[in-house]
């Protein structure tokens, strides 16, 4: 129970800590946003290719401006060493851990819920669409994004080309879920097929990452 | 002034011995391979690429499973060594694989008429190279120190367990790859010389990387001995 109020007050904290500096978010926003609009340059906005590769060009657009909050994740904690500070509490490793994997979740959906409808505007994504079904994919899709990117985020601060690094390490690990999330999202679009496959994977992806994550928490989360 | 005695490890001569022993098997591999074995029935000479490309695979898999377990003992004892094998494996891996990944399309391009498709073995070894050379790209940008095996090898206890999920994921994504010849149903596998000239092979890219291995560990622990004796040269100049 302690252990739950400890990444509680860690998650709260992050999230008082963007919604209060509002500059971060409101450039992640922004950076979204240009994502998408820059498809849309470069790909024919169509409906009949939405209906193709739909899923893929929001996926990516999403792993964008994901990766932009995920390296906020730890980043965030840089400017006043408050890592240090963190770490030198007696708090468990795996609980910070997990208020971090949860504060990163909620700020990748918070963007995610302005792009999507700005995505199907733009990519002419027919209203009839079955909802719920992408919904849920986003849903289990950037829980996956969040908690590698996250462990991944405490992993790079400790580097040189942060920003670089980031990206290298999550995108191999990450493979499978965008497959998953990708070829989930393409069977609400317009592709013949089950996405209940996917969502098992995607499921899986999640547990099993989110436990690795919190198991090896101590080896990024540790004061040299 | 005197430059003082760093303590270098003895270096034995096992280079020598196994170097030999692996150049002899290297070149009775390559006779085997390109004048003795048969050649195959439809793919004609070109297949004899496939006693590069199989054995190539065969050792970065062995590689990578020892940079798993390398690095799985790291966490578990933090010693030197452990950290040393992980980078050695992760590295000679990475070339075995990149030589498997080579001479895939070399391969494919005159049989299958394409250089590259996504089927799931294609896919899943090409996943694999990414992972690793990301794997290099950490411990190239992280400073050296104790952080650097450690997140290292949690890094690689992620890529554990990502590849089975990647198998899925990918097998069902796509599967068109023609099965396995080797151990594949009836009318299906090799000749008998192809077989030996298939074990030759792999024996001598076994040794190979045995070899290339077994240099970089002895280079990795040369470089902690060298960096110890820096620090030792540093206490003693702030000490006097």
């Amino acid at each position: 129970m302690a252990d739950f109020r400890i990444a509680w007050a860690t998650f709260a904290r992050d999230l008082r800590l963007e919604l209060r500096t509002r500059e971060s978010l409101n450039a992640m926003l922004f950076y979204a946003l240009l994502v998408v609009v820059i498809f849309s340059f470069a790909f024919e906005s169509e409906a009949e290719l939405t209906a193709r590769v739909g899923g893929g060009l929001l996926w990516v657009a999403f792993l964008f401006a994901g990766l932009v909050a995920l390296d906020r994740a730890f980043v965030r904690e840089l400017p006043g060493d408050t890592l240090t500070g963190l770490l030198l509490s007696p708090a468990p490793r795996a609980a910070l851990m997990a208020g971090k994997f949860a504060s990163s979740f909620i700020l990748m959906l918070a963007i995610e819920t302005v792009l999507l409808p700005l995505f199907a505007v733009l990519f002419n994504v027919s209203p009839a669409v079955h909802w719920s079904g992408i919904v849920l994919t986003v849903v289990l899709g950037t829980w996956a994004l969040a908690v590698t990117g996250t462990y991944f985020s405490a992993m790079s601060i400790h580097t040189r080309h942060r920003a670089l690094l980031l990206p290298l390490l999550l995108l191999p690990v990450v493979i499978p879920a965008v497959i998953s999330m990708v070829q989930a999202t393409q069977v609400f679009l317009g592709r013949s097929g089950v996405a209940d496959y996917w969502w098992k994977l995607l499921f899986g992806f999640d547990v099993v990452f989110t436990t690795l994550g919190l198991l090896l928490a101590d080896i990024v989360l540790d004061v040299d | 002034m005197e430059t003082p005695a760093i303590a270098r490890p003895a270096r034995p001569n096992w280079i020598v011995l196994w170097g030999s022993l692996t150049l002899t098997v290297l070149l009775i591999g390559l006779y085997l391979a390109l004048l003795w074995a048969p050649e195959e029935a439809t793919m004609g000479i070109y297949q004899r690429i496939f006693y590069t490309h199989v054995p190539a695979a065969f050792t970065a898999f062995v590689a990578f499973f020892i940079n798993l377990v390398a690095s799985v003992l790291y966490l578990l004892r933090r010693s030197r060594l452990a950290d040393a094998w992980a980078v050695a494996a992760a590295e000679v891996g990475v070339v075995f694989l990149s030589i498997n990944l080579i001479t895939g399309p070399i391969w494919a391009k005159p049989i299958w008429g394409i250089w590259w498709t996504w089927d799931a073995r294609l896919t899943l070894d090409l996943v694999l190279w990414v992972m690793y050379v990301s794997y290099l790209l950490l411990r190239q940008l992280t400073p050296r120190g104790d952080l650097q095996p450690r997140l290292a090898a949690a890094l690689a206890c992620f890529f554990f367990v990502d590849v089975p999920i990647n198998y899925m994921a990918i097998r069902w994504w796509r599967t068109q790859h023609p099965q396995p010849v080797i151990f594949g149903g009836p009318g299906s596998g090799l000749a008998p010389q192809m077989y030996v000239a298939l074990a030759v092979c792999c024996m001598a890219f076994m040794l190979l990387g045995y070899v290339l291995l077994r240099l970089r560990l002895e280079q990795e622990m040369d470089r902690h001995a060298l960096d110890d004796a820096q620090r030792a040269l540093l206490l003693e100049d702030v000490g006097g």
